[in-house]
């Protein structure tokens, strides 16, 4: 082992950047260019309609992060792939081959410090802009409340007695929305809207935008809400996880049925009227055929002490062991329809209810229907 | 204690406890910080394995938009484990407990850490609470995700207790490492070890243990705060009765946030290694290297509401979060592109490690970028929740950490073995990795931002040909680490010799035989410069009989 | 105490030989005892966070206050400064070499914390709430509580430092775990400041 002197001070070698090196640059800069060209350019709204003000806004900020994103993207990689071709050890290269001995160049990473620095500048004022707009509501709003619940949502309006199923907006008319939950944190997104608020149980968030395009929009639920998160969405429930904006005359006219419905049934959700259903008649292969996509992810077929989520479903009216239903109630076909209908929530965990569950009147027949057969 | 004089200060250094004979003391309770972490490593792989299922889980469940492999509540046990198991059981343990142990303490040259006993029960405490968490199956697992964000996880079944208390126990053990790290790289390193000279390793362990050490206690608070309440009804987080939930997410993120950098300053440190080893060139921008790790840890601890966009942060909160978080942009730049420069005019190896390392460039630059986009609250505001998030922290966390490890794997191999790993497998094993990652979370961005929503066991079936994709890339990249794995425990027996520096690398671990010696140094060596000048003679001296036939030094009397 | 009238065997033979290997290790071990306070206090303050938050937060904080007793708090706050002045003294006097004021001075510090978590006991029962009756209940429970938990840490830890010292672990020179458990001590004064502070003053 050599022994070792101190090396002097400012040792690096002067270093001069040959040809290929700017021929590459100026490839990647024309890539990078074009990567930019092509996010100013990119047709977002053609695969995501751009339904509210301020998705515009957002839709702008997001071209130029993805623009700013992919051109240092593009130089990143760029180089790296260049250099690693390009001063690759050689077959001849002798084993002790060292690289160029430079340390430090001060220029260099004085500019690569100040050039993000800007760009971080840049794009702070460009957030916080959108952001201002995102944050500010407009006077004269319609007030509405989306309410999450396990795992539907409902919403109230004005002058609406109880909470309704469906969302309607008038076109053009600030919106303000305050948001909240009935139970555990959920979330309000609306892709088409850019816009998403946590539905936190004891706290109302806010959203202010104003509808700029008439149609359809999904509601979808991005924070994690228990087992049928993943069907919070619109499509798969008989609760229509959908926002409507309305030509403003259509919006007034839906606006009047809702207050006279809602006037009639007040509550018509919260509480669905019990006992009503005719329970003869029903059809047990049509309740087993329910049974087995509805039910059986959290109820066996066996004993009630086979458990999934919930009790094992074998002979749940004749269970000597079991008199009694899980609320306490007698174990007869109403009381368990009374339970489909209305979902549970107790010392066994809890089951959503029927509009949850998406299940209609008639479905809650048959299943009983079947019920009755497991003996 | 007389030899010690020949190098100054070189007292404490120069003590060594007598090398314990018996299976049992050497093995299994040992107190060398070399087995230690031998033993964090494989401890961490065989929970990667089990994780590894899990992630695999996840993504046959996902290849159909209506699920159907698993029930929902199966799903979200799974996918609940899964994060947690790579967060507190792989990536955390790898890193600092696994590697740092392994190195650290030889590149500043001391011959252990500085509570070995601590380090000792450091490493004993992670088994146990892995056993634990994967036992919360038994009771019923968590299901709100790793991040078990009430209400949720006070609804969840009784499991959720039991995760809450194995990461507390976790978080134990994470601070006493953080400790015993800082103590040692403050107070132990060999003679002329200055700061500046510190390998950069090092100073990713250096500026990692307080993060380990502050962030984690705060996360014991959290946790026992959700422990409290759910098991003996003590109202923080119960909105019912005057608790916030939102408390809880403050609690959390700041140690999670941190957490983020403890998983990847120690890669860093390991990319910053191992790219002037195989370039044989001197690290470009040495100090402005070390200097960001720490600009990026103190920020680290000053933006975790940027978790939290959605959630009902007051306003005025967001625009200085947003901003912070904007600001850690800069550093990590500076990084990259040190590392690039690095490579420019270099003599490049093109081994397997240095594959994984350059590997790492490209896809930690792309989760760093997209963590820019998510910084920004309005672009924020969409894609919070969705798969754009999974896409982003698979990128930083797989894409960032893991790719450090397999390059730290391959680089430190012949250190703990004295054997090399089989290159060509090794070569095979990069480019399915590189490929299968990249097929799996590319699609996840756009995904995401069209409205998939992330810890769903069913979804919107317009979403299921990328879901797809991503997870027939997703047995690729499995496969790639099956490969690895193969080959690390084929070459423990069959793998080529090393000798003591098979890279010609320049810092201490290298100068010393391997496999590592239980004493580490004959005689602890003085360090004259940082160890990246590769036209010039080693900065070391006081190394002339560690590869001889020199006796090793007797250990003090008691 | 019986050991107050031992002549020392920690105060004779080996105490001013020259250890290297001792000093570093010293500083090793004050090093990491404080990085040990360090996070301890951080565990300490994610609790005050919480509670800050929860008090702000609006929702169903008692109105008017809980009924706490101040006086008794700050009977029992002299109750602990005053121990943490007679740990000075211990120390001081083990520094001074005399052991049995040391040991007199230790005792006395044991028996004042004692005092004043008997205090903390009357407070306790005093304020009457629950544990697990809201957010008061669990953020002055659970902040005391980890701080009485301290505490009582803290007595039993200086009884077995008072007894190695009847045993001659320490000397005049060495005496490192003395100086730890004074500064741990110390600590949990200091985090009494501020708990009194919040819950009482605020």
């Amino acid at each position: 082992m050599e022994s070792y002197e101190p090396l002097p001070e400012n040792r690096d070698p002067v270093v001069h950047l040959d040809r290929q090196f700017w021929i590459v640059t100026a490839v990647l800069a024309v890539l990078a260019a074009l990567s930019i060209l092509w996010w100013i350019w990119a047709p977002i709204t053609s695969i995501m309609p751009e339904a509210v003000d301020k998705a515009q806004e957002i839709d702008a900020l997001f071209r130029f992060l993805a623009a700013s994103g992919s051109a240092l993207f593009i130089f990143v990689c760029g180089y790296v792939l260049y250099f690693s071709l390009a001063f690759r050890r050689h077959a001849g290269t002798p084993e002790n081959a060292v690289g160029i001995q430079i340390h430090d160049n001060n220029k260099l990473e004085f500019w690569w410090t100040v050039g993000p620095t800007v760009f971080v500048v840049l794009m702070a004022i460009f957030s916080i802009r959108i952001w201002y707009g995102i944050e500010i509501a407009p006077g004269n709003t319609l007030v509405v409340e989306a309410i999450g619940h396990q795992w539907y949502y409902t919403f109230r309006y004005p002058n609406v007695n109880g909470e309704v199923k469906e969302m309607h907006l008038p076109l053009g008319q600030p919106v303000t929305l305050h948001v909240t939950s009935g139970d555990v944190i959920h979330s309000f997104w609306i892709p088409d809207m850019r816009l998403k608020q946590d539905m936190v149980p004891g706290l109302i968030n806010t959203m202010e935008f104003t509808p700029t395009r008439p149609g359809k929009y999904e509601i979808i639920c991005t924070e994690f809400c228990g087992m049928f998160h993943g069907d919070m969405h619109s499509g798969t429930k008989e609760n229509p996880a959908y926002v409507y904006i309305d030509q403003p005359a259509q919006y007034a006219a839906w606006y009047a049925r809702m207050e006279r419905q809602q006037a009639n049934a007040s509550n018509a959700i919260t509480a669905p009227a019990s006992n009503q259903l005719k329970l003869a008649g029903g059809d047990p292969q049509a309740g087993a055929k329910m049974f087995a996509t509805k039910c059986s992810a959290c109820h066996a077929l066996g004993p009630f002490d086979q458990r999934i989520v919930g009790p094992g479903l074998k002979g749940v009216l004749y269970d000597p062991a079991h008199p009694q239903l899980v609320d306490g109630d007698q174990a007869t076909p109403e009381n368990v329809a009374k339970i489909i209908e209305n979902g549970y929530k107790g010392s066994m965990g809890q089951m959503p209810n029927q509009t949850a569950n998406a299940l209609s009147n008639k479905d809650i027949v048959n299943l009983v229907a079947y019920l009755k057969t497991l003996r | 204690m007389a030899a010690t004089a020949v190098h100054a200060g070189g007292g404490l250094a120069d003590h060594i406890h007598p090398e314990p004979q018996g299976f049992v003391r050497k093995y299994v309770f040992s107190i060398d910080h070399k087995i230690i972490g031998i033993q964090y490593m494989i401890t961490a792989f065989l929970f990667m394995i089990l994780g590894g299922m899990l992630a695999e889980l996840i993504r046959v469940q996902l290849m159909k938009a209506s699920g159907g492999l698993m029930t929902p509540e199966t799903y979200n046990e799974v996918y609940s484990i899964h994060g947690s198991t790579m967060v507190w059981l792989v990536i955390i343990p790898l890193l600092t407990g696994g590697f740092g142990n392994l190195i650290f303490p030889v590149q500043i040259g001391a011959r252990d850490v500085a509570f070995p006993w601590l380090n000792m029960l450091s490493f004993w405490i992670f088994p146990v609470a892995g056993l634990m968490l994967y036992a919360s199956f038994l009771m019923g697992a968590p299901t709100a995700g790793w991040t078990e964000y009430p209400p949720m996880s006070l609804q969840g079944q009784a499991g959720t207790s039991m995760w809450a208390a194995a990461i507390f126990l976790i978080g134990v053990s994470s601070t006493m490492t953080g400790i015993n790290f800082l103590v040692t790289i403050l107070k132990m390193r060999a003679p002329g070890m200055t700061y500046t000279r510190m390998p950069l390793f090092v100073w990713g362990q250096f500026v990692t243990a307080p993060l380990l050490m502050i962030a984690t206690t705060a996360l014991g608070a959290a946790l026992a705060a959700l422990f409290m309440q759910r098991e003996f009804g003590v109202a923080f987080f119960d909105p019912a009765r005057g608790g916030s939930p939102l408390l809880w997410q403050h609690m959390f993120w700041f140690y999670s946030h941190p957490a983020v950098y403890i998983m990847i300053l120690p890669a860093f440190g390991m990319i910053s290694e191992i790219l002037p080893t195989f370039a044989r060139k001197p690290i470009f921008g040495y100090k402005m290297i070390a200097f960001s790790s720490c600009a990026i840890a103190i920020l680290g601890f000053m933006v975790w509401a940027h978790h939290m966009f959605t959630s009902g942060l007051a306003p005025a909160l967001q625009v200085p979060f947003m901003v912070l978080t904007m600001l850690i942009a800069i550093p990590t730049g500076v990084k990259i592109f040190s590392w690039v420069a690095t490579l420019w005019g270099g003599v490049i190896h093109m081994t397997t490690s240095m594959m994984f390392a350059i590997g790492f460039l490209a896809t930690f630059t792309l989760g760093g970028i997209t963590g820019v986009f998510l910084a920004a609250v309005p672009f924020d505001l969409h894609v919070h929740g969705t798969d754009f998030i999974v896409a982003h922290l698979h990128y930083v966390l797989v894409g960032g950490s893991l790719m450090g490890i397999l390059a730290g794997l391959f680089y430190w191999y012949p250190k703990m073995t004295g054997r090399l790993m089989n290159e060509t497998l090794g070569k095979w094993a990069f480019w399915l990795f590189f490929i299968g990652f990249n097929g799996t979370f590319l699609p996840m961005h756009w995904l995401g931002m069209w409205g998939m929503p992330r810890r769903v066991a069913m979804y919107d079936p317009q979403f299921q040909g990328w879901n797809q994709v991503a997870s027939w890339f997703s047995f690729v990249m499995t496969a790639a680490l099956i490969l690895v794995l193969i080959n690390a425990l084929w070459s423990m027996r069959n793998g080529k010799r090393s000798g003591h520096n098979p890279w010609n690398a320049r810092t201490l671990e290298w100068q010393i035989p391997s496999p590592m010696p239980y004493y580490n140094f004959k005689h602890v060596p003085s360090v004259f410069a940082a160890p990246y000048d590769f036209a010039e003679p080693l900065p070391y001296r006081g190394l002339e009989e560690e590869l001889t036939g020199a006796p090793p030094p007797v250990p003090a009397a008691h | 105490m019986a050991v107050a009238t031992v002549t020392h065997p920690g105060f004779a033979g080996h105490a001013e030989e020259p250890d290297q290997l001792y000093v570093e290790t010293r500083e090793l071990r004050i090093q990491g005892f404080l990085l040990f306070m360090v996070s301890d206090l951080v565990l300490f303050s994610s609790f005050i966070f919480a509670y800050l938050y929860l008090r702000n937060s609006g929702q169903g904080w008692p109105a008017g206050g809980p009924k706490l007793d101040i006086a008794l708090a700050a009977i029992n706050s002299i109750v602990l400064f005053g121990s943490g002045a007679t740990m000075h003294f211990a120390l001081e006097n083990w520094k001074h070499g005399s052991f049995t004021k040391f040991a007199n001075w230790i005792v006395m510090t044991i028996i004042l914390g004692a005092g004043f978590l008997s205090g903390q006991v009357l407070e306790y029962i005093h304020i009457g709430a629950r544990w697990d009756s809201g957010i008061f209940g669990a953020s002055f429970y659970t902040l005391t509580g980890m701080h009485g938990l301290h505490v009582l840490g803290g007595i039993i830890y200086l009884t077995v430092l008072l007894l190695q010292a009847a045993q001659g672990k320490y000397t005049y020179t060495k005496y490192t775990g003395l100086t730890l458990g004074t500064l741990y001590w110390h600590f949990v004064d200091v985090i009494w400041v501020v708990l009194f502070s919040i819950f009482y003053l605020l």
